[in-house]
């Protein structure tokens, strides 16, 4: 009686129910809670009541009635549409559309963007500066990201960019974080004590052990660029202190076994670290769903040497095992995303806008021109208004108040629309998230001594 | 048995902008919301252990 009764009402609310190394976790997507539970409740939970007693269904059955109670289990779906913002809050400046590296799995065309291999020029630049600043509204901190190609190939622009945006932002009371994005070939002592005083974050590409590295992040005479960075990259760590950095590498169908290269990175020296599944189209390179499950292996295994580590005093940050239930971003942003084409646009050398760096140099984005200073509003709208809940395929998916939808590039690239998610990139960003989920239930326990 | 491992500070629809653009945390490929902290929080949480 009572399992038929809780039958119907679950299935009507989203209770995501996992099993991680013998651990049992309940994921509450209406309030964004996390339980831990036996495998009798976890078994109750997704509607299997075989062999259960009525004493032991009644028990779960009380657990579950408190914490709906408490509103953390099958609480409500907040829908709440993003507020449609006319302020610009984040340039990318493509500040050089050439590099001196020829990665073989570059989405920017190896820096060129399927055009002319060009630089910024600084009044380029300060035209973009004047455009953030005059669309910014009443924002008082804004970000301005170098990216290229490389963009230490034109690092004067950089810089003079950065004192210019300074100046300009303190008349309007006004501050911006930059964050540089480089591979890391070019740096030198005084890049280095520049970006420390200036850069609020610098994410430098390393995919990891040097035959994996060389294999894809070659030079411009083909050889491999490991042997060329690493020591820069490491000097530039050493000196940045506690400062944010990211070391970010890619992980290809050539090095399934990636966990091997976020460990490579932290075994460096390193302790911020990113490592992405490629995006690209190229057939030796591209992820494919058969390596789905070898991949999640893979984060399965790089999770419980997370923790190993962690325990030991050894820790490192690995950007997607980041996820903060208890103090996260706020429901807007969690529905309304990247802000691509909305608050969050790209520049590229010759002033033209598009919605974010993945989209630059396809025309039919293209937004406007920051020395015109106009955007196009229907480009606009379209980012806009899309959402979570424009997402079609993230009804009923646990994970959509945290990953959002995924990205718009990624979406439009795949599937030929910013609204139709990549099935590829789920699958993955589920896997990643119940790992996160595991490794604040192992936190939890660790402080309160159990175990 | 259940046990809350996690739950949100406070049920947030504030959207005051402040937070940092999600594409320029770490990776420019697949990062996501999630990922992120609320700055708002963040910020007032250092105060607090100051």
């Amino acid at each position: 009686m009572f399992s038929l009764l809780l039958a119907l009402l679950i299935g009507e609310k989203m209770v995501h129910v996992f099993e991680y190394h013998g651990k049992h976790y309940l994921y509450d997507t209406g309030s964004g809670s996390l339980h831990e539970c036996d495998e009798k409740t976890a078994r109750y939970m997704k509607g299997d009541v075989t062999s259960l007693t009525d004493a032991e269904i009644k028990e779960i059955l009380s657990d579950v009635e408190g914490l709906k109670k408490e509103g953390l289990l099958y609480a409500e779906e907040v829908k709440t549409y993003p507020f449609k913002s006319t302020e610009v809050k984040a340039l990318c400046l493509h500040i050089c559309h050439d590099c001196n590296l020829r990665c073989k799995y570059c989405f920017a065309d190896e820096g060129a963007y399927h055009a002319a291999r060009e630089m910024m020029s600084l009044e380029t630049a300060k035209a973009a500066i004047d455009f953030l600043l005059k669309n910014s509204g009443s924002r008082k901190v804004l970000e301005v990201d170098f990216f290229g190609g490389e963009p230490l190939m034109n690092f004067e622009v950089v810089k003079q960019t950065v004192y210019y945006a300074k100046e300009e932002a303190a008349k309007l009371g006004k501050r911006f974080l930059f964050t540089t994005t480089t591979n890391g070939l070019l740096l030198t002592d005084e890049i280095i004590e520049f970006f420390n005083e200036e850069m609020e974050n610098v994410v430098l590409s390393l995919d990891g052990r040097k035959e994996i590295h060389d294999e894809v992040r070659k030079t411009v005479n083909g050889k491999g660029s490991f042997d060329a960075v690493i020591e820069k990259i490491k000097k530039f760590v050493r000196a940045r202190g506690d400062k944010h950095y990211y070391v970010r590498g890619t992980f290809t169908a050539k090095n399934l076994d990636f966990s091997k290269d976020v460990l490579f990175l932290a075994d460096n020296g390193f302790d911020s670290l990113s490592v992405e599944p490629v995006v690209t189209e190229i057939p030796d390179l591209q992820i494919k769903e058969e390596h789905l499950p070898i991949i999640e292996r893979e984060y399965e295994l790089l999770c419980d040497e997370y923790l190993r580590r962690e325990e030991k005093g050894e820790g490192f940050n690995f950007f997607h095992f980041n996820v903060d239930l208890e103090g996260g971003p706020c429901l807007q942003k969690r529905v309304s995303a990247c802000g691509a084409g909305n608050e969050y646009f790209s520049v590229v050398p010759n002033g033209d806008i598009y919605p974010c760096h993945q989209f630059a140099g396809d025309d039919k984005w293209k937004m406007g021109n920051v020395k015109e200073g106009v955007l196009d509003q229907d480009i606009r709208l379209q980012f806009a208004t899309s959402c979570l809940f424009t997402r079609k395929k993230c009804d009923g998916c646990f994970a959509k108040f945290i990953c959002s939808g995924g990205c718009n590039a990624n979406n439009y690239h795949y599937n030929g629309d910013i609204n139709d998610p990549y099935e590829m990139t789920c699958a993955m960003m589920k896997k990643r998230i119940e790992c996160a989920m595991h490794i604040l239930a192992e936190r939890k326990c660790r402080q309160s001594g159990e175990n | 048995m259940i046990k809350t491992i996690a739950k949100p500070a406070e049920k947030k629809i504030t959207g005051c902008g402040e937070c940092r653009s999600t594409c320029q945390s770490a990776c420019k490929t697949s990062c996501t919301v999630g990922n992120q902290s609320c700055e708002r929080v963040t910020r007032e949480q250092k105060i607090e252990r100051k």
